[in-house]
């Protein structure tokens, strides 16, 4: 790391540790949700090996919670309290994990989409000057590498199946302006103000574009994106209507109730060590 | 059945191949210290977390009686963060002059296969594991 890095959020100018402690807790809030979506597929997914897939996809989300929840405690957050204390309306995470995904085409939108936008946010944080952050980035990344893998192949292979473009589209679609919008407006204020002091790489309209190289070439296919010659774009525009910036999410609410219980770990409070 | 009190108070009964033998007794603390973890075994391996890659450094402050151990894991999402943390500094502080174990968790570079020992590797082959 270079000399001009922050070591802690306590050097960040003024206004810049607000902003990156609200990403880091939609990170770790959307990384836990997702584990949780994903653990709802050990079980019943389409094969035993996409079962146990997302077994290791949920460890993996849980392990990226962990450690980005315990770095809040840099910004003044007691994680404890923020990983087994809070009421659902408090939660940054997105919409699409309120609650349980009724198909797999659902469940593909999550990992192929969903996880991917996560990614690349995470991508942004890679070579950020907040130091504690940068230091976990690759190592996240590179788990992540399956994840994708898996979200890719399962996509290409429902969109070469009889009735699995149509149910993939839909599912896709229904997911879609969620992930537009959760890099944030361009003239976002947070992101701008982030990237203007190098905490992320790309402002919001930069990975947006960069989420939309990775996933573009497939959800080509579903009409949500195309090639435009010089980047793929998004055949949709974003709907801002009801977007949360802190919230990064475009509807009020929360997890349902059931999991809200399973993220804060209510039936596993017994367990809990000190 | 309180799961939390046999965690803490009862431990697993599987030996560990024993540590290397040093030519030379330890110079310092922090060698003595990095011996020591020889005895720590991963949880899932039959091999020192030393041999597995885990340990990336280890400071010794003579007269404070403290160890700075510099750790990683395999995964972020390992299971075990915790029981190894505990090994570590329960082994530690039966050295003798230690009073203090800190723990400081590295990322960075990511732990890949690489950082298995030569030893490790022929104690994990041994037990039907290629790396």
């Amino acid at each position: 790391m270079t000399d001009s890095g922050f070591r802690s959020a306590e050097d960040l100018p003024e206004g810049v540790s607000e902003h990156l402690g609200d990403l880091i807790l939609a990170l770790a809030d959307n990384k836990r949700l997702l584990g949780i979506r994903y653990s709802d597929w050990l079980l019943g997914a389409p094969s035993v090996e996409a079962g146990i897939a997302c077994s290791a996809m949920a460890q993996d989300e849980w392990g990226h919670a962990r450690i980005l929840y315990a770095l809040l405690r840099d910004f003044g957050h007691d994680p404890a309290a923020l990983e087994h204390e809070r009421a659902s309306g408090e939660y940054h995470s997105s919409e699409l994990l309120d609650r349980d995904v009724g198909s797999w085409e659902e469940f593909l939108a999550l990992n192929f989409l969903w996880d991917t936008a996560l990614s690349v946010q995470f991508e942004m944080l890679a070579e950020s000057r907040y130091e504690p952050i940068h230091y976990k980035v690759r190592k996240l990344l590179e788990e992540e590498r399956f994840h994708f893998d898996h979200g890719q192949g399962w996509t290409a292979r429902l969109l070469s199946a009889e009735g699995g473009r149509a149910a993939l589209t839909e599912a896709f679609g229904a997911a879609w302006n969620a992930c537009l919008c959760w890099f944030g407006p361009e003239d976002d204020p947070l992101i701008a103000t982030l990237a203007a002091h190098g905490i992320v790489r790309r402002g919001a309209a930069g990975a947006r574009a960069r989420w939309l190289e990775r996933v573009g070439p497939l959800a080509a296919e579903t009409g949500l994106a195309r090639d435009a010659g010089s980047g793929w774009v998004s055949t949709r525009e974003p709907l801002w209507e009801g977007y949360l910036a802190r919230r990064r999410r475009t509807a009020e609410g929360g997890p349902d109730e059931d999991s809200l219980a399973r993220v804060r770990g209510d039936r596993n409070r017994e367990l809990l060590m000190d | 059945m309180d799961f939390g009190a046999v965690l803490r108070e009862t431990r697993g009964g599987r030996e560990l191949p024993p540590p290397p033998a040093f030519a030379e007794p330890a110079a310092d603390l922090a060698e003595r210290a990095r011996r020591a973890l020889y005895e720590v075994a991963d949880p899932e391996f039959p091999i020192s977390i030393v041999d597995l890659g885990l340990v990336r450094g280890v400071e010794g402050d003579e007269e404070a009686g403290s160890v700075t151990v510099h750790l990683t894991f395999t995964a972020t999402a390992c299971p075990c963060m915790d029981f190894i943390q505990w090994d570590v500094r329960e082994r530690l502080l039966e050295l003798d002059g230690v009073l203090k174990v800190e723990i400081v968790t590295e990322w960075d570079p990511p732990w890949t296969t690489a950082a298995i020992s030569v030893r490790g590797r022929k104690l994990l082959r041994s037990v039907g594991v290629v790396t």
